[in-house]
């Protein structure tokens, strides 16, 4: 659920465009609301192109982390192949992240229809939801989802009387955060361990079995009703010029209203947390954000003060856009065991294949764990710096700069902090996380 | 196209890897997961280099080359790569090179000496995994010396096929594991060692014989079957000898590699292979004989030059473990005088494999071929064999009772305690203690250099065939004077 | 159900494999790795190296794949767990919002640490990642269900109720 808020609904919201109630997520229920008229108007009226066309024209950036745009990548699909597969990564493992989540429990159908508008585009027979393992009801509204459009002639063969065909498999991830990496995906879904893939090749030109491959995020797919509905044009038009559209933002952390926020990029950071998310727990003062999801570079309070939610502004203040996935942090918390939370995270979720993430995380969780038991040393510190350094840029994957984004920046941003932990074999503020 | 490594301008080809591209000009880009026959990993990340126009490293093993590509190795930034890269090797190394027998020829003592930080930047200690273990009977492991380059796991899944090995386990506590241990042993692990690019896969049968610098290898031929796949034999250096170690350790052979031979094995080579060096310790057959009592070489081949010039319907039996220049000389003297037959002395063992898709054929002789271009091939029958009153049999074979009362000259290097005694013994020189050339089944030529010194009465069957001929020829040659 | 440790009915799971594989394209079935690795730990409880090599002949791979993706997955248990796994999540937001007071307080009630499994193998503890569930935090999950908005109390009567 997306928490005690009760969250904004508009009607011109690509998601949040109705009340929630028990059956808001049902065919019927989504065909009441418009559902599937997009799928209906580009079997009838449009060519695959023409819905690769609108995805391009609307600016539409994916929306796992790596915001890139959506209709360039479609475009590198040679959609001449005998075989083009479609995968909706719904792994979602950025901590911080709940967004995926909610469509699948609220909107599946809205997912099952940005599946079948984008397997149309891009000629794809056949698309994998690669659904994470730990997911129970928003698997089960998926597979339920998934029921009623079969039966509803919406997919499988002839769809709406149409020549298209696709079908949609359901596959559930086996508890791996590196699966969201969309190569590691495609290795997992190939029946393997998920270690990335080098690239090139690029999945759209060799991906699953060797086959053009695209591979998008939920919320991505998401989106592409409303721009076939509506338009590229519209979807433009959204937002912030340079990423637009509207994005799933996840409150969490020390707010006193967490939960999913549906707002356009370009909104103010500081109205979502101060004004949407009702500030911070207790009155307390903000000590820190995380913008995007645990491996965006962490901001100070004072650093967010002009920031709005799009990619430049965060890149411009040395973090990213990411996942969405907002984590506020009050006065008065450690970071030096806030840190700890996320080397032991990403420790765990190394895949093993390449030198400096496999060895590097390790080393980083070894020596906060020694620092946090009271045995930090000197050289410590230089090493959380020399370490991430190493390991940046350097990796197969992105995980390796996932993982030393977060130590540099907390180490950067909050010296002092570990300085005296260090020195003092304690922490500055008894440990605290919670506010 | 071309493309520029640092200051050098090289051609380089469509579809090759700038590592690639570099390695074919003798540049050097140091690698661990990348192989030329394997696919690639692009794990390892010590082949990372700088790119003109590109943000980040590259990998260069995974990078292809494009017209007028610039390269920089020597860039600062690649220092500083690959110093990081060998600090997270070497974390939890064990660097225990005193004990391990790679040093010397160990790639990763080679990268941290070149481009490694003199000491590690970590005060924790190390972690563990499982030391020094047996993978199989031929195979020692060791995970901490292990740096999870994945050769020996892609080597076993794309090129022996047998899926032997895997890693397992996620992040820092990997570990090349394997996988059913009760599974036959792949018939090509061995390749795995040469292949590990530390000390972590070694051969138990080498282990803790020598340190490598005191070795040296000398090119040869595996004679396990008609491929014959060129491999090195390792030997003492002459300057290593030393009265201290001993007779046996200064002359044995202490292991064979396989040795590139892109016509034939390319760098591979089976466990038989493996195995060549033991047959210098097969028992051999030392003395002339003639009869039941050991006699000296000039009687034995008084004795044999007597029976052969006395027989009416002679005939020899040739072994396909013959090489090129003894046949050639076999050929030019008695070659003429005796009917010859041909013979694959050895066979396939129970157990053994016997051909599959990859080097190993049925034919387990190493010069069938060879005897075939200058004899033909007929297989002696029954019938043959008591058709006539002499056989010269020159190889393993000590089966004469199908002979009837014909002679028996038997020419061999080997000691069978089967054999009945022949008229005439000459003990020959094995494939080790001379040079020569085999031709595998498909005619290629292939040479071997002498790596041993023949024990003293041993004879190398050349010399025995043009005494035997001069013996011969002689008399008839006075006779032709008179 | 859990089945005992080595009770592996390849006929039930066979029948459950079919099924499964129908619901994938033809030349497919290496794919169906990790699903049927999935239907196994969902019969016996936990996945042996037995069970893998069985996996690998259905799905036509080498055996070593199907163990190295065992060994590779955090869902898939190699060792016999309790009747119930709880899995309380240590990531970030969880963390903001008190996952280390509700980890102490199952370690207390259940009496193991996490990684354990209580003596009557009612229920093995285990600390996990991000369970996607950050806007209701601090979340654990029991068996299957979600369990959010955790207080002591919450705790408490979830685990009462599987006693």
């Amino acid at each position: 659920m997306s928490g005690p808020a009760a969250e904004g609904v508009h009607a011109d919201n690509v998601f949040m465009s109705f009340a929630v109630t028990s059956d808001s997520h049902t065919l019927d229920a989504y065909r009441g609301r418009g559902g599937y008229e997009a799928l209906a108007k580009a079997l009838r009226t449009l060519q695959p192109e023409d819905v690769e066309r609108e995805v391009t024209a609307s600016g539409l950036r994916g929306r796992g982390g790596a915001n890139f745009p959506v209709g360039s990548k479609w475009s590198f699909v040679n959609k001449q192949s005998p075989v083009v597969y479609l995968c909706c990564n719904a792994d979602e493992g950025e901590p911080g992240t709940f967004k995926d989540r909610w469509i699948l429990e609220h909107v599946p159908h809205q997912l099952v229809e940005g599946v079948l508008l984008a397997a149309f585009a891009l000629h794809a027979r056949h698309a994998f939801v690669y659904i994470r393992g730990e997911f129970d009801l928003p698997l089960r509204r998926l597979r339920g989802a998934l029921q009623e459009a079969r039966a509803a002639g919406l997919v499988g063969e002839g769809i709406l009387g149409s020549a298209f065909a696709c079908d949609i498999v359901v596959h559930r991830g086996g508890g791996a955060y590196v699966c969201g990496e969309e190569s590691s995906l495609i290795n997992s879904l190939e029946g393997k361990k998920g270690y990335p893939r080098n690239k090139p090749p690029f999945p759209a030109v060799k991906g699953f079995y060797g086959a053009p491959t695209v591979v998008n995020n939920v919320e991505t797919l998401a989106n592409v009703p409303w721009i076939v509905a509506r338009g590229g044009a519209a979807y433009a038009a959204l937002g912030s010029k340079a990423n637009p559209g509207h994005r799933l933002f996840g409150l969490s952390g020390h707010v006193n209203r967490p939960g999913l926020y549906e707002r356009p990029t370009g909104y103010s950071l500081r109205k979502l947390i101060f004004e949407d998310a009702g500030g911070v727990l207790g009155g307390k003062a903000l000590k820190a954000v995380i913008p995007g999801g645990s491996s965006t570079p962490v901001l100070t309070a004072s650093e967010i003060e002009a920031l709005t939610l799009d990619a430049p502004s965060l890149q411009q203040a040395g973090s990213m856009l990411g996942s969405g996935g907002v984590i506020v942090v009050a006065e008065g918390t450690c970071m030096v065991r806030l840190l700890q939370v996320l080397t032991r995270f990403y420790r765990h979720e190394s895949c093993g294949q390449c030198t400096p993430c496999r060895e590097g995380t390790a080393w980083m969780d070894d020596i906060i764990a020694r620092v946090v038991d009271g045995r930090g040393e000197a050289a410590d510190l230089a090493n959380l710096q020399a370490i991430p350094e190493g390991i940046l840029g350097n990796t197969l994957c992105a995980l390796g700069d996932a993982a030393a984004m977060p130590v540099l920046s907390f180490v950067k941003k909050f010296g002092a902090e570990f300085d005296y932990f260090v020195a003092n074999r304690r922490s500055l503020y008894d440990g605290r996380l919670e506010a | 196209m071309e493309i520029t490594i640092d200051d050098r301008t090289i051609e380089a080809n469509r579809g090759e890897s700038v590592l690639q591209a570099a390695l074919r000009h003798g540049i050097e880009i140091p690698h661990f997961c990348y192989h030329p026959r394997l696919s690639i990993a692009g794990s390892c990340r010590i082949c990372l280099v700088k790119v003109e126009g590109v943000g980040k490293l590259m990998p260069a093993c995974n990078l292809s080359v494009a017209p007028n590509m610039k390269v920089a190795t020597l860039a600062p930034e690649v220092g500083r790569a690959r110093q990081q890269v060998m600090q997270f090797l070497m974390l939890n190394h064990p660097v225990d090179c005193g004990i391990c027998d790679k040093a010397g020829e160990c790639r990763l003592q080679d990268y941290e000496y070149a481009y490694g930080l003199p000491r590690s930047r970590s005060t924790d200690a190390k972690h563990h995994k499982r030391k020094l273990y047996d993978l199989s009977p031929r195979i020692q492991l060791d995970n901490e010396r292990c740096i999870l380059c994945s050769r020996c796991v892609r080597f076993t899944r794309e090129v022996s096929k047998s899926n032997m090995l895997g890693i397992v386990e996620r992040g820092a506590h990997a570990v090349v594991e394997r996988i059913d241990p009760k599974s036959d042993d792949d018939p090509y692990s061995d390749n795995v060692i040469g292949l590990c690019p530390t000390g972590a896969l070694l051969s138990r049968d080498f282990l803790y014989q020598s340190r490598v610098w005191f070795l040296e290898p000398v090119r040869s031929v595996c004679t396990g079957c008609s491929r014959g796949c060129s491999i090195d034999l390792w030997r003492r250096k002459k300057e290593w000898r030393m009265r201290s170690l001993g007779e046996e350790r200064n002359s044995m052979l202490y292991r064979v590699t396989a040795r590139e031979n892109p016509e034939i094995n390319g760098p591979w080579l089976c466990n038989k292979g493996f195995d060549q060096h033991k047959l210098a310790g097969r028992e051999r057959t030392l003395t002339p004989m003639v009869g039941v009592a050991p006699a000296s070489i000039e009687r034995a081949l008084a004795e044999a030059c007597d029976l052969i010039a006395r027989a009416v319907n002679p005939a020899a039996l040739v072994s396909a473990q013959a090489s090129n220049e003894e046949l050639d000389v076999f050929k030019a003297t008695l070659g003429a005088r005796l009917r010859v037959y041909a013979r694959q002395d050895s066979v396939a063992q129970p157990g053994e494999v016997v051909e599959d898709e990859f080097l190993i054929k049925a034919d387990k002789n190493p010069n069938s071929h060879g005897v075939r271009e200058r004899f033909g091939w007929t297989t002696l029958t029954a019938a043959d064999a008591q058709a006539h009153d002499l056989f010269l049999v020159w190889g393993e074979w000590g089966d004469y009772d199908g002979f009837g009362d014909a002679s028996v000259i038997h020419l061999a290097s080997f000691a069978r305690q089967s054999d009945r005694h022949a008229d005439v013994h000459i003990p020959l020189s094995t494939t080790f203690e001379r040079s020569g050339t085999f031709c595998n089944f498909e005619g290629k030529r292939n040479r071997f250099e002498k790596v041993l010194d023949k024990p003293p009465l041993v004879q190398h069957a050349a010399d025995v065939f043009a005494q035997l001929e001069a013996a011969l020829v002689g008399p008839q040659k006075l006779q032709e004077a008179s | 159900m859990k089945e005992g440790p080595g009770d592996t009915d390849t006929g039930g799971l066979r029948e459950q494999f079919d099924r499964l594989g129908g619901t994938y394209p033809r030349q497919m079935s290496a794919s169906l790795v990790l699903p049927l690795l999935q239907i196994v730990q969902q019969q016996k409880g936990h996945v042996t190296a037995a069970d893998a090599h069985f996996v690998a002949d259905y799905a036509g791979v080498p055996p070593a794949q199907v163990i190295e993706a065992l060994s590779w997955y955090t869902m898939l248990h190699r060792q016999p767990v309790g009747r119930h796994v709880v899995k309380v999540c240590r990531n970030i937001a969880c963390a903001l919002r008190g996952s280390d007071r509700l980890l102490a307080h199952v370690e207390k009630t259940l009496g193991v640490a996490p990684g354990g499994t209580t003596a009557d193998g009612r229920f093995t503890f285990l600390a996990v990642e991000c369970l996607a569930s950050c806007g209701t935090a601090p979340v654990m999950q029991v068996d299957e269900t979600y369990h959010e908005q955790l207080d002591e109390a919450k705790v408490d009567r979830v685990l009462e109720e599987l006693r």
